[in-house]
């Protein structure tokens, strides 16, 4: 009796769903990993053009509204960034819970292009680099306060990265509206 | 022969009981307590690196090595973080390879990223492996204001401004590599505070769940708990053993 139920069409499918189940809940649990490389990152979103390197200085005002939008010390004096056209790239850690999240942020006049998540180093969280999730962010822009002008859902159990990601968004529309307002008073 | 009053075995074995886990009980509670207002407590934030509790955790006191450059020590602090004397500067996977000064920057490379200082030690950027540092950088030297990077099969010349690696193209043999030294005894001291350490929260975790002790520390709980399970039974017993004579 107990053989020709185990042997069942019934208890074949339960294994199979039960054996998908944990492999993707391991790959859920394996959320760490480098996902795409900086130059990659640069060259995808500016082909079939390859812009040079630039450079924002931190210093004064800017300094001061980016540890605003960051909530907490700017790190370093310069911030590398690609710019072509009114097209800019940006690649910003923000430290999730323990560990940095390396994102890459794409601004096209004053509206977020995309988002990409490039490195992720918590072991938990890792949800925010799929598709879906930064897909939110597209056509983004700051409001008057310096916010995101829409609201971004969450994800349950990835709180903190979500933030990260939220507050590296804000700050690169920011870092962006301070280059191409310089090239655009310098023109 | 004489005869055994089971209500009076009742109250002598509770009184055994009793008398040999009150200690651990009191301890249980405590911890217990401690464990449950943790948050507020904010034990995972005492951090304790005592030698000895180390070495019962299985963990080690990094020797800590660092590079003197313009008369000011560079040191990764057994926490992967870059310090200039005694003030924390930038993030730094240990350990700290290499360290260099020239007239116009301070680099330092780490395991995974070469970090650009100004001369008064302030951070400018980081060049990491997904900006395209190699995973195979070994050392970095200067000379004549310029940076060099040694992997092990090529020396490439760094451009602090562009982020560009290129071979080098200088055929004049580049200054010996500066070895790290022992930190002075002032910074070590210093150090007391930094490394590997454990929080106050796991120690009493683990004391409270006698992992602290290992397999055997388990085991003792667990019979502490069944003797906590018996003196509950027993002490039931003999307060309805009480109440049946109140009532005879």
């Amino acid at each position: 009796m107990f053989d020709k139920l185990f042997n069942s069409y019934f208890c074949k499918v339960i294994f199979t769903g039960l054996l998908a189940t944990t492999l993707l809940a391991s790959t859920q649990l394996n959320a760490k990993g480098v996902y795409q490389s900086g130059p990659d990152f640069v060259s995808e979103a500016f082909a079939p053009h390859q812009p040079q390197p630039k450079v924002l200085w931190l210093t004064g005002p800017v300094r001061q509204q980016a540890e605003k939008i960051l909530g907490h010390k700017a790190q370093g004096l310069r911030v590398r960034y690609h710019q072509y056209g009114d097209k800019t790239a940006w690649i910003l850690n923000e430290i999730g819970k323990e560990m940095p999240i390396t994102i890459g942020v794409v601004i096209d006049q004053h509206r977020i292009s995309s988002v990409k998540i490039l490195a992720y180093r918590e072991s938990r969280g890792g949800e925010v680099r799929y598709p879906a999730y930064v897909a939110q962010y597209r056509g983004a822009s700051l409001n008057d306060k310096h916010k995101l002008d829409r609201s971004i859902d969450g994800i349950t159990g990835a709180t903190l990265s979500v933030w990260a990601v939220n507050k590296v968004a804000a700050l690169a529309l920011y870092y962006h509206s301070q280059v191409t307002d310089q090239s655009e008073s310098t023109n | 022969m004489k005869s055994k009053n089971p209500a009076k075995t009742n109250i002598i074995w509770h009184r055994r009981l009793g008398l040999s886990v009150f200690m651990v009980l009191i301890f249980l509670a405590i911890s217990g307590f401690a464990l449950n207002h943790s948050p507020a407590l904010k034990l995972s934030k005492i951090n304790l690196s005592n030698s000895w509790l180390l070495s019962w955790y299985g963990l080690e006191k990094p020797l800590i090595q660092g590079f003197q450059l313009d008369n000011k020590w560079f040191y990764e602090g057994g926490n992967n973080l870059l310090y200039l004397d005694s003030e924390m500067i930038a993030p730094c996977a240990a350990p700290l390879l290499s360290a260099v000064s020239n007239s116009q920057f301070i680099a330092a490379l780490c395991s995974d990223a070469l970090i650009l200082l100004t001369k008064e030690g302030q951070l400018l950027e980081s060049f990491s492996q997904l900006d395209g540092l190699p995973a195979d950088a070994k050392a970095i030297s200067t000379a004549d204001n310029n940076l060099y990077l040694l992997t092990d099969s090529a020396v490439l010349e760094f451009d602090p401004d562009s982020f560009a690696l290129t071979a080098s193209s200088s055929d004049a043999p580049l200054p010996p590599i500066a070895e790290p030294l022992p930190l002075p005894k002032s910074l070590e001291q210093q150090l007391e505070n930094t490394g590997p350490s454990i929080s106050l929260e796991t120690v009493i975790l683990d004391l409270h769940s006698g992992r602290f002790f290992g397999g055997l520390g388990v085991l003792f709980m667990d019979i502490i708990g069944l003797l906590i399970c018996i003196l509950s039974i027993t002490g039931l017993m003999a307060w309805i053993g009480r109440l049946r004579q109140i009532k005879q």
